[in-house]
């Protein structure tokens, strides 16, 4: 890749003609990476590259790029720089038809569809940032629709506050024959595994954690492409996916993920299994009153029923009961709704077997119907 | 471009230049110095030093070598306020929307952030802080060191607890660089996080022999009268506009005049009603109050049997006349006066009033004559 980069640069001047569907599609795939509100040129440019008969455009935010490409016409090989946002704008508002887009002087340039014809100013092509070179050894490749479904079940417990930098990624670890990644935000932890792959060139644990952005990011990836596997690599500062013809670089995070060994639950005695649908709609309804806050609801574990209960001064109070399969001692906890309702969401609805010990200790959540990926979420408690 | 071009306090150049050497650089630092006296100048050269992709020697300590990709670029920086300007540009063409949740950053390469205040309040915001912390803890792409330059210490509230919770726990790849006039305008939990360095004024021979060099197009007395001007500071000697001081030293001194000698008051108002409210007056009236503290003290010199020391060289009978007509209490509430005036158009009291009230209320012989 550095190879073409250098070689493009040489010749100078660019010209190439592309689909406008084409283009216009992978503008739309990379969408995610521009950033909007800002006044920093190399965020909000593209940087085009054609070569042979391929055109590569590539969007960055520094932390996160995304490098994807295209078929092309090229008449001229070369590279330059467009303003991402108003390209796009103007690209969804063309006819259906060949876009010309040639490279003039000073880091202008012009863009024909049909009889229409515009000339945007681009940026010194030095200056934007050089992309990390895809690695050539200790590639690994994952099934996507396995990091798909991972992504799907641990994403949402991310930590979104800045100050807790350690939670801001979750951890994915890769034995030879198992994937797991895990996800927390010091209230809440999503953990799965899935065992019975298998990962060539992985030997022992291989931990990278994977910062936030670069799971949204993967996450829109994976849902729009047609790739069986992704390619992971990582150097010392950057992690590396390609998912077809598209390739998503992110820097690496500093820090240690805490050890969640020490907080997964290791008896939690009293379990009973609920249907996750009526469970969720039992949540949110006595959600609404519970204190806006904190949104803690009461879960209470008695012989043949789980009740839910929620109140607060300002709104009233509101209780649910899901008739259950239990004869153990009662026991009654707190917990965030939203945490909940975040998991059941994960499960699409399916059976949900809780666990717990008593009113201090965490709770955990898990599909009744354990598929091929081991699946378990752990909730502290809290004091209502 | 290397340290050698760094005019001035070779002392707290070499402090620095010896710690990168030792590998113990610390994480945050404070610069303080006047404006002019190379803060900015020295960060970007300090930056470029911790990130040279050729690094280089003089005088056995690392300096950098200006030619590679790392340096060309974040030398793209030095021009801040062209890169500044573009950017407020580059925000007026946003969407209406957007322009409002947009702040003001100079960003040349990947790993060096530039904040400097945000237009039109000219104070640094909690948004360019939480793109400082959200971006601190990745590791860097093309160089070794992350780099934040902070042009200023002008912080909103929760811009400055948000840095000190970065200061708290910076990764070890990433220092920040925090400039000021005075250090004292951070916060001390800041200040304690901080190393500080001070960038001491230079004494006018000095300045004088370095306009010598690069201000040939100043005659003698010029540059004798600059370098006393400039308050010891290099860089503001070098850019100093000659023409804009002196109009706002005339101002000065019939805003003084009419102080000191009650009369008519036609031209003082004249002088007074320049001074327009907003944003577009700022600049001139922060020349004009500098002007006048500097007036001020040459008259405290004057007064005080230490001519040499004067300032305004060039004006010496007119200030002379001055000082034989006030005294040195005059001088002290004067300079108290001037105080209240910057307090009160901080809190937006209309310039121009200000101003009149201020030469109002300074009558010595009114009270005492």
């Amino acid at each position: 890749m550095a190879v073409e980069v250098a070689s493009a640069a040489a010749t100078g001047t660019m010209e190439i003609t592309v689909s406008k569907g084409e283009l216009l599609r992978e503008l739309t795939a990379t969408q995610g990476v521009v950033e909007r509100k800002t006044t920093i040129p190399i965020l909000s440019n593209y940087l085009f590259e054609a070569v042979g008969d391929k055109l590569s455009l590539t969007a960055t935010d520094l932390d996160l790029s995304l490098r994807t490409s295209c078929g092309a016409k090229v008449k001229k090989e070369g590279s330059c720089t467009i303003p991402a946002r108003k390209l796009y704008d103007y690209v969804r508002l063309l006819p259906d038809a060949e876009i010309t887009i040639k490279m003039l002087e000073n880091h202008w340039v012009s863009i024909r569809c049909g009889r229409s014809n515009t000339k945007m100013v681009g940026m010194a092509k030095s200056n934007f940032p050089a992309l990390p070179v895809f690695p050539t050894a200790g590639v690994i490749k994952i099934p996507a629709a396995v990091l798909r479904a991972m992504i799907a079940k641990t994403g949402f417990a991310i930590s979104s506050e800045e100050s807790r930098y350690t939670l801001n990624g979750a951890l994915m670890v890769l034995k030879a024959e198992s994937i797991t990644m895990v996800a927390t935000d010091g209230h809440r932890l999503a953990h799965v595994e899935r065992a019975g792959e298998k990962f060539d060139g992985v030997s022992g644990e291989m931990k990278t954690l994977i910062p936030k952005k670069a799971m949204d990011e993967l996450k829109i990836l994976l849902d729009s492409t047609d790739a069986e596997v992704v390619e992971f690599a990582k150097d010392e500062a950057t992690l590396f996916f390609r998912i077809g013809s598209r390739l998503l670089t992110s820097r690496q995070l500093t820090g240690q993920f805490p050890n969640y060994d020490a907080v997964l639950p290791k008896d939690n005695n009293k379990s009973v299994s609920v249907q996750g649908a009526e469970l969720g709609a039992a949540i949110s309804r006595v959600a609404q009153f519970a204190d806006e806050r904190s949104r803690a609801v009461r879960m209470k574990m008695e012989k043949g029923e789980l009740k839910l209960s929620a109140s607060s001064t300002e709104t009233g109070e509101s209780e649910d009961t899901l008739e259950i399969k239990y004869d153990g001692d009662s026991v009654s906890i707190g917990f965030n709704a939203q945490y909940l309702i975040d998991f059941i969401k994960a499960i699409g609805g399916g059976e949900v077997l809780i666990e717990l010990k008593d009113a201090q200790s965490a709770g955990q959540l898990r599909p009744a119907l354990s598929e091929d990926y081991k699946y378990r979420y752990i909730v502290m408690p809290m004091r209502i | 471009m290397a340290f050698s071009d760094f005019y001035g306090n070779a002392e707290t150049v070499h402090q620095l230049r010896e710690m990168l050497a030792r590998d113990h650089f610390p994480h945050a630092v404070i610069l303080a110095g006047p404006p002019g006296s190379g803060k900015y100048t020295l960060a970007l050269m300090l930056a470029r030093a911790m990130n040279c992709l050729s690094p280089t020697t003089s005088d056995g300590l690392p300096d950098f070598c200006g030619k590679c990709s790392n340096c060309t670029r974040m030398a793209q920086a030095e021009d801040l306020n062209a890169r500044v300007a573009e950017a407020v540009e580059a925000r007026e063409n946003l969407r209406e929307t957007d322009k409002k949740e947009t702040r003001i950053l100079v960003q040349v390469h990947p790993d060096l952030l530039v904040i400097p205040p945000d237009p039109p309040q000219l104070l640094i915001k909690v948004d360019q802080v939480r793109r400082l912390s959200e971006s601190i803890y990745y590791r860097p792409a093309e160089a070794r060191e992350r780099v934040y330059i902070f042009t200023s210490s002008a912080f909103m509230k929760e811009a400055a607890n948000s840095l000190l919770k970065v200061l708290e726990e910076p990764p070890s790849f990433a220092t920040l660089f925090l400039l000021t006039d005075n250090p004292g305008e951070f916060l001390p939990t800041i200040r304690s996080r901080c190393m500080i360095l001070t960038l001491a004024a230079l004494p006018p021979p000095e300045i004088e022999s370095l306009l010598a060099a690069r201000r040939p197009d100043w005659n003698e007395k010029q540059r004798a009268l600059v370098a006393r001007l400039s308050e010891g500071a290099a860089g503001h000697a070098l850019t100093f506009d000659i023409a804009t001081y002196s109009a706002a030293r005339a101002n000065a001194l019939v805003i003084l005049n009419a102080a000191a000698r009650a009369g008519d008051h036609s031209d003082l108002f004249k002088v007074t009603e320049t001074y327009r409210p907003g944003a577009d007056g700022r600049e001139k009236t922060d020349q004009l109050l500098r002007a006048l503290y500097m007036l001020l003290e040459d008259l405290m010199y004057l007064g005080n049997g230490t001519p040499h020391l004067v300032r305004n060289t060039d004006i010496q009978g007119e200030l002379k006349r001055l000082a034989e007509a006030v005294d040195f209490d005059w001088i002290v509430r004067a300079a108290h006066g001037l105080n209240d005036v910057e307090k009160g158009i901080r809190r937006n009291l209309l310039r121009s009033l200000s101003l009149d009230a201020f030469a109002a209320t300074e009558h010595p012989s009114r009270f005492s004559g």
